[in-house]
């Protein structure tokens, strides 16, 4: 079946597609949490975008696959782990009632100082960022782990720019805060 | 960035992104100045962007993962693909062939005509693909630098930029229309951003090619050439620590 593709869709896949594998299983591991998982819907992101490869504008090739590899991964939570999102549809419904950003600033719950946030740990910053919902985990990860920008990152999660930033500041404000709740518990 | 918003709180996420424009930038900037609260936001985004950026383990693909989807497609293999074309390692290791087959330009895979940045966006593209980026792989400018010597007429300028966030990763030679030319690796997080030097070459407008972001400038008769999938606005940052540390000829 696969062969119907033409040997110029096979080179356009290596040349597009697997240069970006490991972004693909990166934001497969954030969002399903699961090394296995995540190879699962990177396998099947690719047989999306391997299919699909005509229809690929040439423009962004790694929103463009990350955005195949979001798909398949909220496709597989929503097989495997529903109860992730209802999380999101809640938190959406939330989002929506509150128009200004200034939501994320509601109550202003400890904040630490920038010295503390500097020394966070490594696994204590990767299990703050798992713990955050979906949406906000999706945006900060695109950003602050990938490296994308705003217009990229709406292109990928198919938001506004405006709801990119309030959702990657709410994000980054949860960490901040759980880097402090952390901080006075003593530790571990 | 224009944003729709004029919560400071908000836009100052946008400002440590380089997300603003310059006149929003300048804004901030002000509001930052003058409340200490905003201030100190300021310092704890950064302070999170770095902790994540430098701290939080990043982890490669699965090794076999690439090899694995080739199969589940029925795609002829990486190695498969390769053998039917010059191997870059071959290319690289000597200059003389790979000047006779870049006259060709038969090994590009490009349409005909291929623009400098086409070539220098394949040899990047390439370069991740292969088991190496680099073929002299040193953080030590004194380690790269030499190794050019005797592979192409002029060894190009190599800087530091590990300070600002792009350590040095190493160096390749690319072959850019018949002219083996020196490439640069920095890195930046996980991403690598390929540096060419042209020799007599020109500038040309920044853009984006396959999805990689081209930054281009001139600096004493010699055009650079940088293609990443960083975001263009780390490229950009990256083009001005280069050229900042680059002392004027």
């Amino acid at each position: 079946m696969e062969s119907l593709n033409s040997e110029d869709d096979q080179a356009r896949f290596a040349r597009v597609v697997l240069p970006h594998l490991a972004d693909a299983y990166a934001l497969a591991r954030w969002l399903t949490g699961d090394r296995a998982d995540a190879e699962d819907v990177v396998q099947e992101a690719c047989l999306r975008a391997f299919r699909g490869i005509g229809g690929f504008a040439g423009v962004n090739a790694r929103a463009w696959l990350l955005t195949i590899v979001r798909h398949a991964a909220y496709t597989w939570l929503g097989k495997n782990r529903s109860a992730s999102l209802v999380v999101v549809d809640d938190l959406e419904a939330v989002e929506q009632q509150q128009a200004s950003g200034a939501a994320a600033f509601g109550s202003d719950q400890q904040t630490p100082e920038a010295a503390l946030i500097a020394k966070a740990d490594a696994r204590r910053l990767e299990a703050a960022i798992a713990e955050l919902p979906v949406t906000f985990r999706e945006t900060l990860v695109l950003r602050d782990v990938q490296g994308l920008d705003y217009r990229e990152i709406a292109e990928v999660t198919k938001v506004p720019i405006g709801t990119v930033m309030s959702r990657l500041a709410r994000a980054r404000r949860r960490l901040m805060q759980r880097i402090a709740m952390d901080e006075t518990k003593g530790g571990t | 960035m224009r944003p729709s918003t004029t919560d400071p709180r908000l836009l100052v996420h946008a400002y440590v992104d380089g997300e603003l424009d310059p006149a929003n930038a300048l804004e901030v900037e002000r509001q930052i100045a003058a409340d200490p609260a905003l201030a100190a936001e300021r310092e704890r985004i950064e302070a999170l962007r770095r902790a994540i950026a430098e701290r939080l383990p990043r982890e490669a693909a699965p090794a076999g993962l690439a090899r694995r989807i080739e199969v589940a497609l029925g795609l002829r293999s990486a190695a498969a693909r390769a053998a039917s074309r010059p191997s870059w390692r071959a290319l690289a290791a000597s200059v003389a062939v790979a000047a006779f087959l870049g006259s060709g330009a038969t090994w590009l895979a490009l349409s005909p005509g291929p623009t400098d940045a086409d070539m220098a966006v394949a040899n990047h593209v390439r370069a991740l693909m292969a088991p190496q980026p680099v073929d002299v792989g040193s953080s030590d400018q004194h380690t790269v630098k030499p190794w050019f010597n005797g592979r192409i007429p002029e060894a190009p300028r190599v800087v530091d930029l590990a300070s600002e966030g792009f350590p040095l990763v190493g160096g390749r030679v690319d072959v850019i229309g018949h002219t083996p030319v020196p490439t640069l690796v920095y890195r930046r997080r996980q991403h690598l951003i390929s540096l060419s030097e042209i020799p007599a070459g020109r500038a040309m407008p920044a853009g984006q090619i396959a999805g990689y972001n081209i930054v281009s400038w001139s600096d004493g008769g010699v055009a650079y050439l940088a293609v990443s999938d960083v975001a263009s606005a780390d490229l950009n940052a990256f083009a001005k620590a280069f050229r900042a540390a680059t002392p004027e000829p």
